[in-house]
């Protein structure tokens, strides 16, 4: 196969370009591979022991950009909104193809485990890696596997407005009693001492926080899964 | 040691990431692009970045990729 005559040029002087910029990196690396495997963790670490969370991440995340997180979940609120507009006509669903019996008996299997491990990668966000956001995909790849094990499932409609309303109002009602008592949009009003830390209710506010965000963002993603599945073909 | 576990794996991940252009059938390119996810998931790993190599696992493996197949599903192109 002659790759040279299959490819634009744009494509080759991309590849060309890629290249350089990965063969700079692994020179960064190769030179000085303890620094930067062991310092930015560590210079993060300092930064959580104001709000007393074990995870780090999650208080840069969740408190320090609290704002930040709130425009991204509206972000991913507008993107679901629109595809729920062009691809409203979900009439029935569009596999042709009989999903066969190894993929329906394990999907039975799955679908409580992952969503057990969903709810506790939401839960546990402010101690362990991971939170709302990916504990909320997890859920909703919980919820493409039905999808697409079973012709006839189908979410809720109503379990989904329920909850996306409820995640969206709460999370401002937080912001802004930290507004009216500490003068701080999404203010850490709740008890967050640092002897406290690690343990599954500590932190004040940013499990709370993080665990509506996991609601949001398990929502909407099964509400975009959903419109593609079931999408019409006439769009 | 790691070091050149991180080398080898950038350059699988080059190499994957160009052969998942070049392919001819579509619904290999994004078997490949797959490859290309899980690559990166093990470098966010080994940099100390678990939060988005959970990410990356969750979104760029399993939900985009069954994204894609259902878009190439329903763009109807030779298998």
């Amino acid at each position: 196969m002659n790759i040279k005559h299959d490819l634009p040029a744009s494509t080759a002087s991309g590849f060309a370009l890629s290249a350089i910029f990965v063969l700079t990196i692994l020179n960064i690396i190769l030179q000085n591979i303890p620094n930067v495997t062991q310092s930015a963790g560590n210079q993060l670490l300092k930064l959580n022991e104001t709000e007393g969370v074990a995870n780090a991440v999650t208080t840069v995340v969740v408190y320090f950009r609290g704002f930040d997180t709130l425009g991204e979940i509206s972000v991913l609120f507008i993107a679901s909104l629109g595809i729920g507009l062009m691809l409203h006509k979900n009439s029935e669903c569009n596999l042709k193809v009989q999903s066969n019996f190894m993929l329906k008996t394990a999907s039975k299997l799955l679908f409580p485990i992952i969503m057990l491990f969903g709810l506790y990668v939401m839960i546990y966000g402010h101690l362990s890696p991971g939170g709302g956001f990916q504990g909320g995909v997890i859920v909703a790849s919980g919820v493409l596997l039905l999808l697409i094990s079973d012709k006839s499932f189908e979410v809720p409609h109503s379990l989904i407005l329920i909850l996306e309303t409820f995640a969206g109002v709460s999370y401002v009602l937080i912001g802004l009693i930290g507004l009216f008592t500490l003068d701080i949009f999404l203010g850490n009003f709740l008890p967050n001492d640092i002897s406290q830390m690690g343990m599954l209710l500590s932190g004040g506010i940013i499990p709370i926080i993080y665990i509506i965000v996991g609601i949001k963002v398990g929502s909407e993603m099964s509400m975009i899964v959903q419109n593609l599945i079931k999408r019409s073909d006439n769009v | 040691m790691i070091g050149f576990i991180i080398l080898s794996i950038f350059i699988a991940i080059v190499i994957i990431a160009f052969s998942a252009v070049t392919q001819k059938k579509l619904a290999d390119s994004i078997i490949l692009f797959m490859g290309v996810g899980l690559g990166s998931i093990v470098l966010f790993f080994v940099f100390q970045a678990p939060d988005v190599a959970l990410t990356e696992a969750v979104i760029g493996a399993g939900i985009s990729s069954v994204i894609f197949l259902m878009a190439l599903k329903h763009l109807g192109v030779q298998r």
